[in-house]
């Protein structure tokens, strides 16, 4: 019954040259994990790093495989990203734009429907991406990871630009990936959010310094010195937050 | 429009372009007299008309248009920006430096009568040194933007070599007149030896190219989530360099610099069918070719000495400039 099983993200001495500094940290399966941080910390580059979209030192591992030797394909199977930015130059129609997601899977297109319907882009699925907001794009990136049936989902600052409902809704969904048994990673400026996820890691010029639950790791003392401003904790608060 | 009448649509067009560019010239031959031609019958002269200086002729003029239609479609896709052109990176510079370089220093080295395949060879030599030289300068990491800024400051640096030359020139007539010819493009007096210098290979990139069509999909939505989702995006933007340089590069070194067939044609293109790469790459090469062979049938048609860069520049620009002003 207890087989040691494998972190579904692991991360040693990976570094980015200026950007990041020897990162180690284990994420295991089923794990929702709030990344957080200043402006400029370093989150992008933590998630591209872990990812395998930046080149970088140390040692990254996804479910205990050395991500240099994964193929390029599985790397697509195994785990998807979204990035902060989401531009399309190219008037692809929103549901092809969520069916890539299967490019790694020989664009067989189950789930691709299931994806725009969790992101609620169903009424949009013909529209050109190239013509919609940039809350609408963002969803279309997001579904477009959840298409991959990746275990692993990486998502930066995926509620930034979106509405408190879809905001919510994006929340919930990455909890439901989480007990289902993903290794969800999202990064966030939402400080109070971050209280409802399972672990927390914070960034600071470039440096991991905090990795842990959020109630033992987001402390008044480490908000003010990483983010410099003062935290009162309003426990009654807590439940109304519109987080996961 | 429907992508279902694409292929039917763009094959007719295809086909009677291609017929009229054997049937139209000094000796107006009817489509019946150009199938006798090609199969054995009709007269001699017919027969040599059509074998021996339009076929060759119209099949540069194909081959030329697919790979410049191509060309652009992969540029468009590699720098995700729609105003890509095959020239970008300086490949047709660089091939037209070579070829002006043949053109204006073989007189001299007296390999003149050569020139039937120095020309080429060299244009060819140009738009492989420039594009070597782009991807030198920028390599390190070769970033889509570093790529572009590079690009553009070859294309200066070569048009300025391109520009030296035709002014050194500028006594010797004869050279001068061949230069600027070659400059603006044309498919005139092209015989058999073009056709095998050119055709055959821009066939087989053409054929390279289009099973890269899904991956382009991905990168032309971004490299980092293309990679992402598991395209080699290293490998792919390889692929896409070389085989865009080989179309570009052949296609100047048999036609000389015929500009706007690989910005236009995509972007038409795309506009009437979408962005999927699967079906824009093999449009796009019939939709090159039909233009082409279009532009072409002008040049002959108007007895004014119009050359084949100037029509598709004064045919595409004005078209372009229509397509976007439209409202969508």
């Amino acid at each position: 019954m207890s087989t040691v099983t494998a972190p579904a993200l692991h991360a040693s001495g990976l570094a980015v040259p200026g950007r990041l500094e020897a990162v180690s940290l284990d994420l295991g399966p089923g794990e929702l994990v709030a990344l957080v941080g200043p402006n400029g910390a370093g989150k992008s580059t933590l998630v591209q790093a872990l990812a395998g979209l930046l080149p970088a030192e140390g040692l990254v591992q996804w479910n205990g495989q050395s991500l240099s030797r994964i193929a390029m394909a599985e790397r697509g199977r195994q785990l998807a990203w979204v990035g902060q930015e989401a531009h399309f130059e190219f008037a692809f129609p929103v549901c092809e734009v969520v069916a890539q997601g299967r490019y790694a899977w020989g664009d067989d297109p189950s789930g691709v429907a299931e994806a725009l319907a969790e992101l609620d882009l169903t009424f949009l699925a013909d529209r050109p991406v190239t013509r919609l907001s940039g809350g609408e794009r963002h969803r279309v990136g997001l579904a477009r990871a959840l298409a991959t049936g990746a275990p692993i989902q990486l998502w930066d600052e995926p509620v930034a630009q979106l509405d408190v409902r879809h905001a919510l809704e994006v929340m919930r969904l990455a909890r439901r990936l989480a007990d289902g048994g993903s290794t969800v990673v999202v990064s966030l400026h939402d400080l109070r959010a971050a209280y409802r996820f399972d672990r927390v890691l914070v960034l600071d010029h470039g440096r991991l310094v905090g990795n842990g639950k959020p109630h033992d790791v987001l402390t008044a003392t480490l908000i003010r010195e990483v983010f410099r401003v003062e935290a009162t904790f309003v426990e009654s608060l807590v439940p109304e937050l519109p987080c996961p | 429009m429907r992508p279902r009448v694409a292929v039917p649509l763009l094959l007719t067009l295809l086909a009677l372009t291609f017929l009229a560019s054997l049937a139209f010239g000094e000796l107006r031959l009817s489509f019946g007299e150009v199938i006798g031609a090609l199969t054995g019958g009709s007269d001699e002269v017919a027969r040599t008309v059509v074998r021996d200086f339009r076929l060759p002729r119209a099949l540069v003029g194909l081959a030329v248009g697919a790979a410049l239609g191509a060309s652009g479609v992969v540029m468009q896709a590699f720098f995700r920006n729609p105003l890509a052109s095959p020239g970008l990176l300086g490949v047709s510079s660089g091939g037209a430096l070579g070829a002006v370089a043949v053109l204006a220093l073989g007189p001299m080295l007296g390999f003149a009568a050569a020139t039937m395949w120095a020309l080429p060879l060299a244009s060819v030599v140009g738009a492989f040194a420039a594009t070597g030289m782009v991807l030198m300068l920028a390599q390190r990491g070769a970033g889509t933007e570093r790529l572009l800024l590079s690009g553009v400051a070859l294309n200066a640096l070569l048009g300025a070599g391109t520009s030296f030359l035709l002014t050194t020139t500028a006594g010797h007539f004869e050279v001068n007149a061949q230069i600027l010819f070659w400059l603006m493009g044309g498919l005139e007096s092209r015989s058999w030896e073009h056709v095998w210098m050119g055709v055959p290979a821009i066939l087989v990139a053409c054929l390279l190219l289009l099973p890269l069509g899904r991956a382009m999909d991905l990168l032309s939505l971004g490299e980092q989530s293309a990679q992402s989702l598991g395209v080699d995006v290293r490998r792919l933007r390889r692929q896409l360099i070389v085989l865009s340089t080989i179309l570009t590069a052949l296609a100047t070194a048999v036609a000389g610099i015929v500009g706007f067939v690989g910005l236009v044609v995509p972007h038409v293109l795309r506009l009437a069918f979408g962005p999927d790469h699967r079906r824009l790459l093999p449009y796009s090469m019939l939709g090159g070719a039909i233009f082409l062979l279009a532009c072409d049938l002008i040049t002959r048609t108007f007895p004014l000495g119009l050359r084949l860069g100037v029509v598709t520049a004064l045919i595409g620009g004005p078209f372009f400039l229509w397509l976007l002003r439209r409202p969508r």
